[in-house]
């Protein structure tokens, strides 16, 4: 499998002096098309610096970052255009689902096709919706949705411009179990499905067994867990 | 997609409701530019209604509209007689009020040169022009008085025989047009006990004298209302109007101002005398007004457009993080600032055609202000939508990531 992202050795630290706080130390980590993985740890360990920089939003202070094999940032210097490439190669899915209050569910995964370029919007958009089980409440505002078809509809709206790369932070924390779990499964599907490498950061360790590959961050360090049930 | 006209969609009532507030106030705004206009114009209509190439005063007034001015009745015939002069005829004003069937009446009365002059340069839009010496009146229609109607000045009636429109003076009071001889009788109107007492006062004079002991028939005659001594000059007037041949209009002005008791204004320095004197104070009012209220709307206009931004931080954020164009993103909020700024406007033109016309001042809407007060407008809120783009360009994408 390619890898859709390697990340190398990446530091950020937060204030100066003595109330300098070290968010990432040294991280590295490689995700490969069509896994899923799952980054663990408690709360302030650093996970969302670590998904803002992957994500292209907060670059890190050194290091690198390659996606899709070339190197888009250097030392927290952008080498790409990155709001290009979140454009059309990156997917977020976030705690709360964070539609488009004002579009419907069918326009908000209309919209990121429009944004990723992809041609024939509105039929996609369809497609996506009947993929992920919520076609009936296309017409619907975020407003009128549940907290598991919002989340749906958010994944639809990830998968809008068939990206290389998802990224979730704590995709779950707002669902019951079984809607975690239903959620976790979906991302696999679209992994194995469609090629697409998935970083879910979590909380819940009742849905471990879905991932390919686990890593547990603390202090601002990353490691690889051995407990990844799928790992090749 | 279309992503102001999607949040417009969602929040209809509101941004209606915010249009509407705006159409109100820029309303007020255009009311305020369309009574500037019309003080100016009324100033002035009356003027250009004469149709005068000069206009003869007072020596060294600035009359007869922003001050008063008397000028003998030979000044017609002096200069009726310079070479070039098409017409001189006299010209008085004067301001009455009165009490007609229960309202008070505020007339600017005007004195024509009949029989030169039965109103012929005036734009009626009904009847038509004076017929007879005496007895007979051309009111502007917002008086209020129809074609046929009579009005009673100096306990004489007097017929409405033509209506005008928007001759109204600078003060915005209605303008009657009736002759000279007239407007005279008008004028020297006294009460019945003031004329008894005159005449008395004159008897009583005439008998000091050795003319008036030697010829005591002398006193029945002083005291005939209908008999005027033939020494005694005509009444003044307050301005006589010339009409000259346009080719030798300088040198027939350069003639008049030789004379010793008049001033000679043109048209055009007439009419500006009206605007730098009498509408000078109250243009800058509500040219201030005009300026406080422009300034208002767009605090208004700009603080409605930021909250509206405000409200969608977070969505914005969203849209950044998905790698949205910048351009997609600035045109959401410039797209509404636009739509709100048309909506209001078309509010405020739909108010102004209703209820301008019941303002007791007359509202004026000019070429200019159609012109202007829409590009106005559109400057206005694409100005007053620069917090809410500065805001846009600030918000942090990953904003969309926390919480």
């Amino acid at each position: 499998m390619t890898d859709a992202l390697h990340a190398v050795n990446l530091t950020k630290t937060y204030g100066a002096g003595a109330l300098a706080v070290r968010a990432l130390d040294g991280v590295s980590l490689t995700i490969a098309r069509g896994t899923v993985a799952a980054l663990l740890g408690p709360s302030g360990s650093g996970k969302s610096t670590l998904i803002k920089a992957l994500g292209f939003v907060s670059p890190a202070d050194t290091g690198e970052v390659h996606f899709a094999g070339r190197l888009v940032v250097k030392d927290g210097v952008p080498l790409a255009d990155l709001a290009a490439l979140r454009r059309r190669h990156l997917g977020f899915v976030f705690q709360k689902a964070n539609l488009t209050s004002f579009l419907t569910a069918r326009e908000n995964v209309e919209l990121a096709c429009e944004f990723g370029g992809k041609p024939d919007g509105k039929r996609r958009a369809r497609e996506l919706l009947e993929y992920l089980d919520i076609a009936g409440r296309a017409r619907s505002y975020p407003e009128m949705l549940s907290g598991g078809e919002q989340q749906r509809v958010a994944i639809a709206r990830a998968l809008a411009n068939e990206p290389s790369l998802i990224l979730a932070d704590e995709p779950t924390a707002a669902l019951d179990s079984v809607r975690s779990r239903n959620v976790m499964e979906l991302f696999r599907k679209v992994a194995h499905d469609r090629g697409a490498a998935i970083l879910v950061v979590t909380h819940d360790h009742r849905a471990l067994d879905v991932f390919d590959v686990l890593y547990e961050m603390e202090d601002g360090r990353v490691r690889p867990r051995a407990s990844a049930p799928h790992a090749a | 997609m279309n992503l102001a006209l999607r949040d417009v969609r969602r929040h209809l009532a509101r941004f209606a409701g915010t249009a509407a507030g705006l159409g109100l106030l820029l309303s007020v705004v255009i009311a305020m530019q369309g009574i500037y206009a019309g003080m100016v114009d009324d100033a002035t209509i009356l003027t250009r209604a004469m149709h005068a190439d000069l206009w003869l005063v007072q020596r060294d007034t600035r009359g007869p509209f922003a001050e008063g001015s008397r000028l003998d009745p030979s000044v017609e015939g002096r200069a009726a007689a310079v070479p070039g002069v098409r017409s001189a005829r006299p010209y008085t004003y004067q301001l009455l009020q009165r009490a007609h069937r229960g309202a008070v009446l505020r007339i600017a009365l005007v004195g024509l040169g009949w029989p030169d002059d039965p109103g012929r340069t005036l734009p009626l839009v009904r009847g038509r022009r004076l017929q007879q010496a005496h007895g007979e009146m051309i009111v502007d229609a917002s008086l209020g008085l129809g074609v046929g109607a009579t009005l009673t000045l100096a306990g004489e009636p007097y017929r409405v025989v033509g209506l005008t429109k928007n001759a109204l003076t600078s003060g915005g009071d209605s303008v009657a047009f009736v002759t000279v001889a007239d407007a005279e009788l008008i004028a020297l109107d006294q009460p019945a006990e003031a004329a008894l007492l005159e005449r008395q006062r004159v008897v009583e004079r005439l008998r000091r004298t050795d003319l008036g002991r030697g010829q005591p028939a002398l006193a029945d005659l002083a005291t005939d209302p209908r008999w005027r001594p033939p020494a005694l000059a005509s009444p003044p007037v307050a301005a006589v109007l010339v009409e000259a041949d346009p080719h030798r209009l300088a040198e027939v002005r350069q003639v008049m101002r030789s004379w010793g008791d008049v001033t000679v204004y043109s048209q055009a320095e007439e009419e500006a005398l009206l605007l730098a004197g009498v509408v000078q104070r109250a243009r800058m009012q509500i040219g201030l007004f005009t300026v406080i209220l422009t300034i208002t709307a767009a605090v208004i206009v700009m603080m409605v457009i930021y909250n509206l931004t405000l409200e969608k931080t977070h969505d914005l954020a969203v849209l950044k993080l998905m790698g949205a164009p910048r351009p997609r993103l600035l045109g959401l909020v410039l797209q509404q600032a636009w739509l709100l700024g048309a909506l209001g406007y078309a509010v405020a033109w739909g108010l102004g055609a209703l209820l301008f016309p019941q303002f007791p001042r007359r509202v004026l809407l000019t070429d200019a202000i159609a012109l202007v007060a829409p590009l106005a407008t559109m400057a206005i809120v694409t100005l007053a939508s620069l917090l809410g783009l500065a805001h846009v360009l600030r918000i942090d994408p990953s904003r969309a990531l926390e919480g």
